[in-house]
């Protein structure tokens, strides 16, 4: 492991690269898809990719190339990757209670596997990661430690996205806690509260 | 019905390539039996064993839960503590999905409620 960072070091003195590629991690339903969405729209004023209530919507990686973010007069040249979010286990029945038959749940949960695998497999591939996290939930789970583990190790920039701050239930302060190493940004990707703090903290990640 | 739950010593692992590491406890697992392992998985490991689990998903076996105590991060410190013939602290807890209902962790503590 310390070779690899040795390695990322000298990448990132010889290898800077103009465009960089920004992946969306983190478990199902946390808002991956509306933040990338957000972000998109922000600066290019169209959307790229589907969100659902139901889980496992994004079943593969979805990319938008060329998003330019402009942060205190510097220019951000980025593709983003809207990734499938990862979990331990896809149980077809969960989507029946969506109101799926059992093949239409069962090909679905088919393509959530593979999505997952491909998710994974892009950890040693993108420049930077938001690692999106759900603010009304618990955030010290298996998934989230093993994201961010991945991440370190290969020190790949990261930074957590606290979503969902416009519920009520929200709590910023139980995430900062959990994972003081790491820069959290506490956002609403639905309504668009406190995306500039967002961008600047891109900014300062990737310089 | 009862709840088959293995403890596991590093000497069962030791030795072990990662890929005979992780088809090990995938088969055991799949066998509706929960491990704790003495060495726990680092992180590596973890997303190793998600991506293998998601090989393995049908009907009757929904994928695991897997969560660990304690360091395991592959840094220099553990490197060394390897190299020295040490093991990193911790442990790892996995198992079925349907038998492992709910797994609730903090940085010291470990809970899991398991049952049929």
């Amino acid at each position: 492991m310390p070779f690899r960072k040795i390695l990322a070091w000298i990448r990132s003195i010889f290898g800077r690269k103009k465009t960089f590629s920004l992946g969306f991690y983190g478990n199902v339903s946390v808002g991956k898809s509306t933040l990338a969405n957000r972000i998109s729209k922000d600066w290019t004023g169209e959307e790229f990719t589907k969100v659902s209530e139901v889980p496992h919507e994004t079943r593969m990686v979805v990319k938008k190339e060329k998003v330019v973010v402009k942060v205190n007069g510097k220019e951000l040249d980025m593709n983003l990757l809207d990734m499938p979010g990862i979990t331990t286990k896809v149980d077809y029945r969960d989507f029946v209670q969506y109101g799926m038959s059992q093949s239409e749940a069962q090909q679905r949960a088919k393509e959530a596997t593979k999505g997952i695998v491909e998710a994974i497999k892009w950890l040693e591939h993108v420049d930077a990661a938001l690692v999106v996290m759900d603010a009304t939930h618990d955030p010290y789970t298996q998934v989230n430690l093993t994201i961010l583990g991945n991440l370190e190790a290969r020190s790949i920039p990261v930074i957590i996205v606290a979503n969902k701050i416009d519920l009520k239930k929200a709590r910023v302060d139980r995430i900062k806690e959990a994972f003081p190493q790491h820069v959290v940004v506490g956002v609403s990707a639905k309504t668009g509260e406190n995306m500039n703090k967002l961008y600047d903290a891109i900014a300062s990640k990737v310089k | 019905m009862g709840v088959h739950i293995e403890f596991i010593s590093q000497k069962v692992l030791s030795g072990k390539t990662q890929a005979e590491k992780l088809n090990f406890i995938l088969n055991s697992v799949k066998k509706d039996k929960i491990l704790v392992l003495e060495e726990p998985l680092s992180r590596e490991e973890e997303a190793k064993l998600i991506e293998k689990t998601m090989g393995s998903v049908s009907k009757e076996f929904p994928g695991i839960e897997v969560s660990t105590l304690g360091e395991s991060t592959e840094d220099l410190r553990s490197a060394l503590i390897k190299m020295l013939g040490g093991r990193p602290a911790g442990l790892t807890v996995i198992g079925p999905s349907n038998l492992v209902k709910q797994v609730k962790k903090d940085p010291n503590k470990l809970q899991l409620l398991a049952g049929k």
